[in-house]
């Protein structure tokens, strides 16, 4: 097809000089071929083209979806990474706030000796006893409430009679109210979680330590705290020791 | 008492004490501190401050009858009633 026209411009001019005419054919053929060419050969020309762009194309939706993949792995990745980091995360932020009753870090045995006492804030503790229905021990408080200041040690007695003529093994647990002071109520020393024994018509005195943490004072959650209750429950301990409690968060 | 499967309701979690528990006073050896201890308690109308010398001489006797493990008192919180009252800066600092 490309030969009729490149040998029309030749049969027109035949007289002219080698070179020139070889020279001017060409630039001649050229310049007219290539509007011929474009008119000539348009379908193969705009399926080429078509061909082209959609390559092209082609090419940018798969780099595009290549990079939408990995931005949605690296998505799930850091998502199955969270829910793995949630929980020490979960812990620190209960700690920090203090949410579930959970102790606060940072309670450690030598603040006893270097704690001051808040002295502006007074706090009466009272004092509850309780046994269980079955217990048939004699347990109550000796004081009804004391007065105490944050950061003070404290010092308080309950009585235990066992009245039966047989001797008796009971065990308690304690319990503060309210529960978000409950974090702030430290005991050096008491006679909770181990079993204590008591003879046929025996009765003991038995005391607690405690001490409420200075940083009570500076909690804005405790500024309408005033009182505070101390519980302890007595149960009948059948031979198993009780297990300590703070299996997850001490 | 607190079940802990109810999430937002606020529970109490006891917790162990810092020395444990306490032997128990079978023979009554430390009973004439605690009768002053009360005494004391009972006329300053239950305030703590004022019966603190009290409190620690319970606790000495009690070291002193081997029912207790012996401390130093000042890990008891008592370094105020142990440091000797010449010095006026250590009074002033009362852990």
């Amino acid at each position: 097809m490309m030969l009729p026209v490149l040998l029309r411009p030749c049969l027109r001019c035949p007289s002219s000089s080698v070179l020139f005419t070889r020279c001017m054919r060409t630039h001649t053929l050229h310049s007219e071929a290539e509007p011929l060419l474009r008119r000539r050969l348009p379908l193969r020309f705009q399926t080429q083209t078509r061909g082209r762009k959609s390559r092209s194309q082609e090419e940018q939706w798969r780099s595009r979806n290549r990079t939408v993949l990995t931005y949605i792995a690296a998505a799930g990745v850091g998502m199955i990474g969270l829910s793995y980091a949630a929980v020490p995360l979960y812990r620190l932020y209960c700690q920090a706030t203090g949410l579930g009753g959970t102790a606060v870090a940072g309670h450690d045995a030598s603040l006893v000796e270097t704690m001051k006492p808040v002295k502006e804030r007074v706090i009466k503790v009272t004092f509850n006893a309780d046994t269980h229905a079955s217990m048939q021990w004699n347990f109550r408080p000796q004081q009804a409430e004391i007065y105490l200041v944050p950061g003070e040690t404290a010092l308080a007695f309950y009585r235990a009679k066992n009245p039966t003529d047989k001797p008796i093994i009971g065990i308690s647990t304690y319990n503060v109210v309210p529960f978000e002071a409950g974090q702030y109520f430290n005991k050096i020393q008491c006679f909770c979680f181990e079993e204590q024994r008591l003879n046929p018509h025996e009765e003991v005195d038995m005391p607690v330590f405690f001490y409420i943490d200075p940083e009570f004072a500076e909690d804005p959650r405790m500024a309408r705290v005033d009182t505070i209750t101390l519980s302890y429950t007595f149960f009948e301990a059948k031979g198993e020791p009780l297990p300590l409690p703070g299996y997850s968060y001490n | 008492m607190s079940t802990a499967m109810n999430f937002g309701t606020k529970s109490f979690q006891p917790r162990a004490p810092d020395k444990g528990a306490f032997p128990l006073d079978h023979l009554g050896e430390c009973k004439a501190f605690k009768e002053k201890f009360m005494k004391c308690l009972r006329q300053s109308t239950f305030d703590n401050s004022k019966c603190r010398l009290q409190s620690k001489d319970y606790l000495e006797c009690r070291m002193n009858h081997q029912l207790m493990a012996k401390e130093p008192l000042e890990k008891l919180g008592f370094k105020d009633l142990v440091d000797p009252p010449s010095s006026q800066t250590q009074k002033d600092t009362k852990p």
